[in-house]
């Protein structure tokens, strides 16, 4: 053989070696594997105020079942490339044996897939009933269950009591009126009143939009679809807001890093926030925050103390050829679940759970979080957010129509002609 | 006769792996993006057959419009701008003035760290409020021209843009290269007949490197078209879609479960690819040179 017959030959044999190599592999697998491996990418990880906490259960699991099972968790931070990763497995039939999402409009697109497997034969009535009434609500398609909800998202207003009482405000406004009074006196006395943002997929601001639309809209704002007049009238409001925000709002991706350094006065979000504010907020950050409801509309149809709530994590599970396998992955989940393992979860990170669990004298219960509960079990009526509600393409057009109604591009009414546009594709 | 035959089935034995290669990287991922740009699908259930209807959709879309407005501006920026910058600086360092050899790696050297370091660094310089950018306007007393430079409607894309134009060390490397192949005989002559530098570079160097010249001139183009994580991480677009690019909007697409407009518009990305290839063979007389 002459060099550049070689040369030409080489690459044929490399496929053909690789190949045999990846065939070998697989047989060596799965003739000597007694442990069964679950792989588990995760975002409850890294600055995750759960990551802790969570890190600790799945090394008691795979203590508990050494030799058997073991969960190997896929470190992923970023909770867009993660999205990514589970959208391209699950689009090639590769999905991951467990992984979480939170939006029941992209759960309802993985059910259809056919990949995810049918929890449904599992979920006994004990097991059921750790969870809350209509936890199962969204899970479910065509009678089967496809996921175990999980973390439980409200994102009532956080405000920092401290800088209020500089600008001379008592108690946070229960009127936009009032807000808009309030945050001039922020103003005044040199403080950005609120965080806003357009990077990434703008969420603070979605959900000061989600505020609005309940507060204008009521309860039912969503049933009509974006026809509803209240999602203009939310938009006029909202381009107001943004002239009470920091200069790089348009642009800015990073919810709460203004608010943890004490250079805004008022954020919307959730529980899972509360661990970073005790952890990244400057000195005594967390003793000045205080938690409220949103303030209502001026003739709007929202009642005062309306909540904005939703599933924010669910478990599903990919589809098994191995029954075995499949019952492993149950098992873990069963643990993951259980009411002991999330109020560990619940009381070190201060988020909330769809899982029901006693609350005893001696538990240190998160003040924050305290506050949020109580808001919610007040609440008239609690419904989900803004992208929770519309398909993913107009959730993913928010920031972009939104800077354009901000920088004047857009009028309120072709932000939501904007909007209606994406869903159209 | 029967050498001919032996050879021509030898040829084609020798020849059947790359083919194989080729189609199943190639042509089979092609025809797949063409096939499904033809389809309404959200990746998940069953897709079906639309027609052009994605493609009709994309010429109403005032995204799409932006998108490949931005890229053409890309595309012509990278070569009317990065690739004259590139052979300018090659020239210069082709006379090989002293240290060269340390301006050659300091220009290179961008290309050895990852595109998203840089762009990192970049969002750095233009944030609004901590940023180098308005902080260096503000040292030299032009702070009426402090500006949130990545959300601005205007200023957005330009800003995504510039700075990759500076970032010349790749093609100047290509360049530098092909420089030194030319023979010094014909300097020496031009230099008896008292041409100067200037002069000997512009009737030697250049129509010698020409081929050369239209090779980083299509790749600066194609690259215009690829552009994606320099403004996926600067502004994600944004604001309000006018800094967008088609690579960009494939994702978007992607991760809005539209994946025949996800298709349609890759399939115009390979077409606007091959009209880039095909003008700079056209214009550099191309296929002369060998590129």
């Amino acid at each position: 053989m002459n060099k550049r017959t070689l040369l030409l030959t080489l690459p044929a044999i490399l496929l053909v070696i690789s190949m045999l190599l990846s065939a070998c592999g697989e047989n060596a697998n799965s003739g000597e594997a007694s442990e069964i491996e679950i792989k588990f990418p995760s975002i409850w990880v890294a600055k995750d105020s759960k990551a802790a906490t969570f890190a600790q259960i799945v090394k008691a699991f795979n203590e508990q079942n050494q030799g058997k099972i073991k969960v190997v968790v896929e470190e992923i931070p970023d909770y867009g490339a993660y999205k990514d990763k589970i959208r391209t497995n699950i689009t090639t039939g590769t999905t991951p044996d467990i992984f979480s999402f939170d939006n029941p409009a992209d759960g309802e697109l993985y059910y259809k897939s056919g990949n995810l497997a049918d929890l449904t034969p599992y979920l006994d009535e004990q097991w059921k009933s750790t969870f809350l009434d209509h936890a199962f609500d969204n899970a479910t398609y065509d009678g089967k269950v496809y996921s175990i909800p999980f973390e439980f998202g409200v994102t009532p207003v956080l405000y920092n009591s401290k800088l209020f009482k500089q600008a001379g405000i008592t108690g946070f406004p229960k009127t936009y009126n009032e807000l808009f009074a309030a945050f001039d006196k922020l103003k005044a006395a040199g403080i950005a009143p609120a965080t806003q943002m357009t990077g990434g997929d703008g969420w603070v601001s979605m959900l000061w939009y989600s505020q609005l639309l309940s507060a204008i809209g009521g309860p039912d704002v969503y049933k009509h679809g974006l026809d509803d007049p209240a999602f203009v009238q939310a938009a006029e409001v909202l381009k107001k807001l943004f002239d009470y925000t920091t200069g790089d709002a348009v642009g800015l991706d990073n919810a709460g890093g203004h608010f943890l350094n004490q250079q805004t006065a008022v954020l919307l979000n959730g529980p899972w926030f509360i661990g970073r504010i005790k952890k990244e907020g400057i000195d005594h950050l967390y003793d000045s925050v205080e938690v409220a409801p949103a303030p209502v509309y001026e003739g709007g149809k929202g009642q005062p103390g309306q909540y904005i709530g939703f599933t924010q994590a669910s478990l599903a599970v990919g589809k098994q050829k191995d029954k075995k396998k499949e019952e492993a992955i149950v098992k873990f989940l069963k643990y993951l679940t259980s009411p002991d393992n999330v109020k560990k979860i619940s009381l070190d990170s201060g988020s909330l759970f769809v899982i029901k669990y006693e609350v005893t004298k001696d538990d240190k219960v998160e003040r924050l979080q305290t506050g949020m509960k109580k808001g919610m079990e007040a609440a008239p009526y609690i419904i989900p957010h803004f992208r929770a509600s519309v398909s993913p393409a107009v959730g993913a057009e928010f920031p972009q129509a939104l800077s354009g109604l901000v920088l004047g591009k857009y009028t309120p009414e072709q932000f939501v002609e904007q909007l209606k546009q994406a869903e159209s594709k | 006769m029967q050498r001919t035959t032996h050879f021509r089935t030898g040829a084609i034995l020798f020849l059947l792996p790359a083919l194989l290669l080729f189609t199943a990287f190639f042509l089979y991922p092609v025809g797949y993006v063409v096939v499904v740009s033809l389809m309404k699908w959200d990746g998940m259930s069953s897709p079906g057959f639309v027609g052009l209807r994605n493609y009709s959709v994309l010429f109403h879309d005032e995204v799409f419009r932006i998108s490949i407005r931005n890229n053409l501006v890309w595309a012509c920026a990278e070569a009317l701008i990065q690739v004259p910058l590139a052979i300018l600086v090659a020239l210069l360092l082709a006379r090989k003035p002293k240290g060269w050899k340390l301006l050659r790696t300091i220009y290179f050297f961008p290309h050895v760290i990852s595109g998203i370091a840089i762009t990192m660094l970049w969002v750095a310089i233009y944030n609004n409020e901590r940023g180098l950018l308005n902080g260096f306007l503000r040292l030299i007393g032009l702070s009426e021209w402090e500006h949130n430079w990545l959300g601005g409607l205007s200023s957005a894309f330009p800003s995504v843009l510039v700075y990759g134009l500076l970032y010349i060390g790749y093609f100047m490397v290509i360049i530098l290269a092909d420089i030194s192949s030319v023979s010094q005989s014909y300097y020496e002559a031009a230099s008896i007949d008292g041409a100067t530098r200037t002069q000997q570079d512009w009737h030697i160097t250049l129509p010698l490197i020409r081929g050369t010249i239209a090779t980083c001139v299509t790749l600066a183009m194609v690259n215009g078209l690829r552009q994606f994580e320099q403004v996926l991480l600067l502004t994600g677009g944004g604001p309000a879609n006018s800094s967008s690019v088609l690579v960009l909007y494939i994702y978007k697409e992607l991760q809005n479960f539209h994946y025949g407009t996800a298709n349609a518009l890759g399939t115009v990305l390979i077409v606007l690819g091959g009209l880039v290839i095909l003008t700079v063979r056209r214009l550099f007389n191309a296929a002369k040179y060998d590129m």
